[in-house]
């Protein structure tokens, strides 16, 4: 990992056009502003940890088409 | 899941769902990949009456990426999620009246949970797709379906 002392105000850069700026310290926090091209996403990481844990329990288990029958003929009763 | 060519081209793809025949064009394109299967680019989009109203999102690249899917506005009629400006650029700036939208059906200890939060957004022109994340969903992560019967 790389590791950088930065103060308010200073950043670093990623790759191409990626910012990474503090704003702002606190005693147990940290504002960072992130610039960032239109296409790159950027997200809190625990909330790309939440959706892929759902995408992972999602993944078909075994048993699924049993299930799947009873939840179809389930919608269609409730049809 | 495994495959092997079939004759006129098409490749079969064994899914949890039975095997289905798909073709080259069929093929939709994750940049991304998905949360958790980063590793995977490419998905068909399956349907069989038997699945209806369910969906097969399914990776022709690996047998674990294999996902149950249901548009959320069968959810939900007037469900609207807004895309944001690196959605768009990710989905190669979509018609979004064209957009395919599938929640990921979650079937564990007898409960169905759609992610109605972090739905995946297939742009038909281009054969793209993104799962979105928004960081404020009103929306729930694990949205029981049997809260609809």
């Amino acid at each position: 990992m790389l590791v950088f002392t930065r103060r308010r105000n200073e950043a670093i850069i990623v790759a191409d056009g990626i910012e990474i700026r503090v704003l702002r310290v606190s005693k147990d926090a940290v504002r960072l502003g992130v610039t960032a091209p239109a296409d790159v996403p950027v997200h809190r990481q625990e909330v790309y940890d939440q959706i892929r844990e759902e995408n992972r329990r999602a993944a078909a288990p075994p048993g699924m088409p049993l299930t799947l029958a009873l939840l179809t003929k389930a919608m269609d009763d409730a049809s | 899941m495994s495959r092997h060519s079939a004759p006129g081209g098409d490749t079969r793809v064994e899914t949890a769902f039975g095997s289905f025949d798909v073709t080259a064009d069929q093929v939709i394109t994750f940049p991304a990949g998905l949360p958790g299967f980063e590793e995977c680019h490419r998905f068909v989009v399956l349907s069989s009456r038997e699945l209806e109203p369910f969906k097969c999102l399914q990776s022709v690249e690996g047998p674990t990426a294999s996902f149950l899917a249901v548009d959320p506005r069968r959810a939900f009629t007037d469900y609207r999620c807004a895309l944001s400006d690196v959605d768009r650029a990710r989905l190669g700036a979509p018609d979004e009246a064209t957009l395919v939208w599938l929640a990921v059906v979650t079937v564990l200890d007898g409960q169905t949970l759609v992610n109605l939060r972090a739905p995946i957004v297939v742009n038909p022109t281009r054969m793209l797709g993104y799962q979105l994340m928004p960081s404020n969903s009103l929306y729930p992560l694990r949205f029981e379906l049997t809260q609809l019967f």
